[in-house]
């Protein structure tokens, strides 16, 4: 459905991202209950799914915050599916780790607190080394920037009416 | 990357550790002016968390205007018609 990224040209990128969101946002409005009469804040939030959705699925399972991501999008769906049935996916295994004193080691550079900070703002990084930390976050922030760029974009178009 | 994998705990060395610093710092707007890269690991850690922070927020404001946007979007307007032919 969606072309694979075969370059890493901010470009052709913006493309990818931009196609994916509008589809995104399209599934949106006929999908579910109209977009105009749900409250604003689902609404809101429901275009940030897609935002960070469209992210994932451009990029796929090859990185580590867009598996995340994914993950978390598909738990949403059975949630929702489950209304009636008790959530099955209440506890995250994620949660026994997260009192991991090993955490705030303090390492030879003295980066502890930023670390930390930053593992909780990135999805998926976690139990990363901080190699693959750093990697995981510039692939993020490049992914982050560009769908920023998308949705200006589509607000400036939406907004010249 | 041959750093050991020891949850969470750097055992990276110092080679490692700039080629990675310097490669956040090419993303990073603020510190990219700097004609130095001796901006400290720290320092440059601390503006990646503010930077995703701030982006964050910006997606959370544009998702906050795109939404009440699409909400009074006439189906027959040309913008609409130019998304629809986009997404077919």
């Amino acid at each position: 459905m969606s072309p694979q990224p075969s370059s890493t040209n901010p470009n052709s990128l913006k493309i990818q991202l931009a196609y994916q969101f509008l589809h995104n946002l399209n599934n949106l409005n006929s999908k579910r209950s109209n977009l105009a009469t749900t409250h604003i804040r689902q609404r809101s939030n429901r275009v940030k799914i897609a935002a960070y959705a469209s992210m994932a699925y451009v990029v796929g399972s090859r990185r580590a915050w867009s598996r995340a991501i994914l993950r978390t999008i598909r738990n949403r769906r059975m949630l929702a599916r489950n209304k009636r049935v008790d959530h099955k996916i209440t506890h995250r295994p994620r949660s026994a780790k997260r009192r991991n004193p090993k955490r705030d080691y303090v390492d030879p550079n003295g980066n502890s607190g930023q670390e930390v900070k930053l593992r909780k703002l990135v999805p998926g990084v976690e139990k990363m080394d901080a190699c693959g930390l750093l990697d995981e976050t510039a692939d993020y922030i490049k992914y982050l920037k560009t769908q920023v760029e998308v949705m200006k974009n589509l607000v400036d178009l939406y907004s010249t009416i | 990357m041959s750093s050991r994998r020891s949850r969470g705990t750097t055992t990276l060395t110092d080679d490692q550790i700039a080629e990675l610093v310097s490669k956040l710092q090419q993303l990073l707007p603020e510190l990219r002016n700097r004609r130095s890269n001796k901006a400290s690991a720290s320092k440059v850690l601390q503006e990646t968390c503010n930077y995703v922070r701030n982006l964050h927020k910006q997606v959370d404001d544009l998702s906050d205007r795109l939404s009440r946007l699409l909400s009074t979007i006439d189906d027959n307007s040309p913008q609409a018609s130019i998304i629809r032919s986009l997404i077919d």
